[in-house]
């Protein structure tokens, strides 16, 4: 799976974090180091293509970041001359045997934690992944996110100078907080995935970019942490759900229900690749989260028509997500999966129990479900009033379209009757 | 010269009662359209705005300000969505005669302010 279409951009993601986490191991400085860092990624796109990639490209953007370090130390304060001179007149480790060494496995997920310190917002952690981890230029990130270039460069220096308040060291965090903080990581890499997966604010339904990146930073982590299951079962969620974006919407762009899908247009690649992962990784960890879901999706996966799903599989795995990860999305999936094992009412009387959940009421999603199971019910007045109520409420605009679609054909089907 | 071509939510109103076909071709008109602003260089933004049920107005009550639920003008006055585009008055008007032509409801096109001093 390719990640990018250039070589030269493909090369220079990689080796941005790299870079970047030698020069913190040396300097410490996030900010200052993540600026030289992009200033070296600015040089290589612009000499690069024209004289051709250097024979030792990492030592290459290490001279071209120093040298910019220095400069910015030069310029500032007389306390950070005298570091930067410092830093200068270090060379006695053979800076080009340390520069060709890849940075060992440590560095890079301190890197990782640090970004997604909990003291900063989720937008500045996502922000942040993306241009310190994923080697992400501003315009990039802010060009996925739909938000000027401006906006973007001052919410990634905001979220720098919150860690250097927050007092966040570059190192990992001690084993007692591992768990959460790893935590705290999958998340953010979930969430950069389902932004570009469902692109709740855009006008396409897919960002293939925040969605390849989210895959290939959670590729990266799971490189650096094999043993643990979580990691590898978010990986695997994220490929079994990606399997299915060439059908998720038609030619139009519109949006296309997973029951309507033209299957033999889905993923097989990325569909085996998520099901070893997945058969690899369960039972020989404790159970999580997205474990589960990575479950749930491979069951609808391994389905060759809507009709085969095994529903009762679903189920089981739902009651179990539940009680592992209870939230009103849950619950709302799991009315889904009951109801196709036990006829929509009951999936409906599931839903009646979230009406008093403040969380799911907001979400337009809990109409949009309560109208299809309405449908299939043959309740077509309650479930048209359903669509629309859910048409009004969302915020992305194929799924309005969708909606709108659903709740005009039974308005149609009503006036034929 | 930026234009401003403004739609409003008395559309979204009108859109219950439709056929599937209107609504799918309203949503091709729409596609076409920012496609075709898009790849010719007119475009210089675009939005639609989610439905005006879920605004809220926030208005000067009691010597302060105070949210409230629900758009300051009626439902079908409140703004829908609007394209920006760089290009001639005739060129915004033609652009919003396609749409007002297949949605049968009024939209607005407006002139937007420069930022630049004008020259002496």
């Amino acid at each position: 799976m390719s990640e990018s279409d250039d070589p030269i951009e493909a090369l220079l993601r990689e080796l941005a974090p790299q870079v970047l986490v030698t020069l913190v191991r040396q300097h410490r400085q996030l900010d200052a180091c993540e600026d030289a860092t992009q200033e070296a990624l600015v040089a290589a796109v612009t000499q690069w293509p024209k004289d051709g990639v250097p024979k030792q490209p990492r030592a290459w953007l290490l001279t071209v970041a120093r040298r910019s370090l220095i400069d910015q130390w030069r310029s500032d304060s007389a306390r950070r001359q005298r570091e930067g001179r410092a830093a200068d007149a270090e060379p006695s480790r053979g800076p080009s045997d340390i520069d060709e060494q890849p940075p060992d496995r440590d560095d890079t997920l301190a890197l990782l934690f640090m970004c997604c310190h909990p003291d900063l917002s989720r937008s500045a952690q996502v922000a942040l992944t993306l241009r310190a981890v994923g080697g992400l230029t501003t315009r990039e990130i802010a060009a996925a996110y739909f938000v000027p270039e401006a906006t973007m460069a001052k919410r990634i220096t905001r979220a720098k100078q919150a860690i250097v308040q927050s007092g966040a060291r570059f190192d990992p965090p001690p084993a007692d907080e591992i768990a959460g903080r790893l935590d705290v990581v999958l998340s953010v890499l979930y969430l950069i995935f389902n932004e570009g997966y469902t692109a709740s604010a855009g006008p396409d339904l897919h960002r293939v970019d925040l969605t390849s990146e989210a895959i290939r930073l959670t590729r990266l982590v799971r490189r650096l942490m094999p043993s643990d299951g979580e990691v590898a079962g978010l990986l695997a969620l994220m490929l079994l759900t990606d399997a299915r974006r060439p059908a998720r919407t038609d030619r139009d762009g519109s949006l296309v229900p997973l029951e309507d899908q033209d299957r033999s247009r889905w993923d097989a690649g990325a569909i085996q690749e998520g099901l070893a992962l997945l058969t690899d990784t369960l039972g020989r960890f404790p159970v999580g989260q997205y474990q589960l879901q990575a479950a749930i999706a491979a069951v609808h996966d391994e389905a060759v028509t809507a009709d085969a799903t095994d529903w009762p599989q679903i189920l089981a795995l739902y009651d179990t997500l539940e009680r592992v990860a209870p939230s009103p999305m849950v619950t709302l999936s799991r009315a889904v999966a009951l109801a196709n094992v036990r006829g929509p009412r009951a999936g409906l009387a599931l839903l009646g129990t979230l009406d008093r959940d403040d969380s799911a009421v907001r979400t337009h999603r809990l109409d949009a479900v309560r109208g299809h199971l309405l449908e299939r019910a043959g309740d077509m007045t309650q479930a048209r009033e359903a669509y629309l109520r859910a048409a009004r409420a969302t915020q992305s605009l194929p799924e309005q379209r969708y909606l709108q679609l659903r709740a005009s054909r039974l308005s149609l089907d009503r006036h034929e009757s | 010269m930026k234009y401003m071509i403004m739609m409003f939510s008395g559309v979204g109103d009108s859109m219950a009662g439709r056929s599937p076909e209107w609504i799918s071709g309203l949503h091709a008109l729409m596609l076409g359209l920012d496609a075709e602003l898009r790849e010719s260089g007119e475009l210089v933004d675009s939005r639609k705005l989610a439905d005006p049920t879920r605004a809220k107005t926030v208005r000067f009550v009691d010597s302060k300000a105070a949210p409230t639920d629900g758009p300051y003008a009626e439902i079908k006055e409140s703004l829908a969505g609007y394209w920006i585009i760089d290009a001639t008055e005739e060129r915004a008007l033609e652009i919003a005669a396609k749409c007002v032509d297949y949605i049968e409801f009024p939209m607005e096109v407006r002139p937007v302010m420069d930022e630049q001093p004008p020259e002496s």
